[in-house]
């Protein structure tokens, strides 16, 4: 769900970059000693997952594990996924330097989103409801980016319903990869480390 | 955690999962277009695909003077191919538009469509002013045949070169997820040194 270099306006580059600089600030700022660890764990897992193809149906695209980074790191999620871009974009050339904030924005924003919706949910006692939350929380995460990617192309020729629906249709497998992956992080987090889950919403 | 409640909802997710990348029949997609363009004769040819090997099927391709006049556009076929004949003696710079943010690039220099021979007046001057000889040894002959194969093959030889540098190395995931926790590293070095200076300040 990268944006290429050259394909957006000035503008949209311009605000995409204002917004994320305003994410990156309220995350750094969330940042306490113990949470940098996560950060790097989670910036680095979001940097890999680009990687990852889904080869179902004819659509081939990649895991993006933005609903995870926002539900374990809140607004953190915003610096941890601007550093992964960078790096992605310096050595993959995926994306791009220009387009960093924009691509920033549509990756760490659903985070937060999903952070805010599902956060409580996920760390409940039941754990029914929180393997649900944490499926919603991938899914969603993944859904919110295509619009998000959409809106940003909005003011190029395309028209945006015809993109956001091509991009949503094309993610549906990734929607759903996700969401299982996010119910097995969970599902093992809840296990073997619970207060992560915990200890970061009480924080956050 | 009650393992046997929620035991039953992974093969439901799964079947569903498998039943929706069936359903999905839409264009290829991933995070990176690539286009390709070499001269034969006195048409180019240009071949796009994503970065995963998918052709991108139906995309919009510019082809640009050197001055950055439009020359012509089209759309490629569904094998991701697309040819025109040389507009004019120039450098062309070749722009896919692979839709939903995908853009890519390639520069065929000028010197590249005089080699070829490409261009009617260039065809002309070769045409007139060389009379084969008549007599040719075997040797000659597959001194020519290989010539031409050279030029011809060309083209390929770097598309291939180029299409296999393309994804990333092991070298650089590792390089980047090094510089990940690099980061981290730093980020809590000056978390520690304020840490360690407000306790001196509280001593004090």
């Amino acid at each position: 769900m990268h944006i290429s270099e050259g394909v957006l306006s000035a503008p949209v580059l311009v605000t995409g970059a204002a917004l994320a600089a305003v994410g990156v600030s309220v995350g750094l700022k969330k940042i306490d000693y113990e949470k940098i660890p996560h950060v790097a764990v989670l910036s680095s897992a979001f940097f890999v997952a680009s990687l990852i193809h889904v080869p179902v149906g004819p659509s081939s695209v990649h895991l993006i594990l933005n609903g995870i980074n926002g539900v374990l790191l809140g607004w953190s999620c915003f610096p941890a996924i601007l550093v992964a871009l960078a790096l992605q974009a310096i050595l993959f050339q995926f994306g791009g330097i220009t387009v960093l904030g924009v691509n920033t924005v549509t990756m760490a924003l659903p985070g937060v989103i999903c952070y805010y919706l599902f956060a409580r949910l996920v760390n409940q006692q039941k754990g029914g409801l929180s393997l649900v939350a944490a499926f919603a929380c991938g899914f969603l995460a993944v859904l919110c980016s295509g619009i998000l990617v959409a809106i940003s192309l909005l003011f190029t020729e395309e028209s945006f319903m015809s993109v956001a629906k091509l991009i949503i249709l094309a993610h549906v497998p990734v929607m759903i990869i996700e969401g299982i992956i996010t119910l097995f992080c969970v599902a093992f987090l809840r296990r073997v480390k619970p207060e992560l889950l915990g200890g970061i919403y009480g924080k956050g | 955690m009650e393992k046997g409640d929620n035991i039953w909802i992974y093969p439901i997710i799964f079947l569903l999962a498998s039943i929706l990348v069936i359903s999905t029949n839409i264009a290829a997609f991933a995070h990176k277009a690539i286009v390709f363009a070499w001269v034969e004769g006195d048409t180019v040819f240009t071949e796009s695909k994503f970065s995963d090997g998918k052709s991108a099927i139906g995309a919009q391709v510019l082809v640009f003077h050197r001055n950055g006049k439009q020359l012509l556009e089209g759309r490629t076929n569904n094998k991701g191919e697309f040819s025109f004949k040389i507009p004019k003696l120039t450098d062309l710079r070749i722009v896919l538009n692979a839709g939903m943010g995908h853009r890519a690039e390639w520069t065929i220099p000028e010197s590249e469509i005089r080699e070829a021979g490409g261009f009617l007046q260039e065809r002309e001057a070769s045409q007139t002013s060389k009379a084969i000889p008549v007599s040719l040894t075997k040797k000659e002959i597959k001194e020519i045949v290989e010539d031409s194969l050279d030029t011809k093959l060309r083209p390929i030889v770097r598309m291939m070169t180029e299409s296999q540098s393309k994804g990333p190395s092991v070298s650089e995931i590792v390089g980047g997820i090094g510089y990940i926790f690099g980061l981290m590293g730093v980020a809590i070095y000056f978390k520690n040194r304020k840490e360690k200076k407000h306790l001196e300040d509280r001593n004090d």
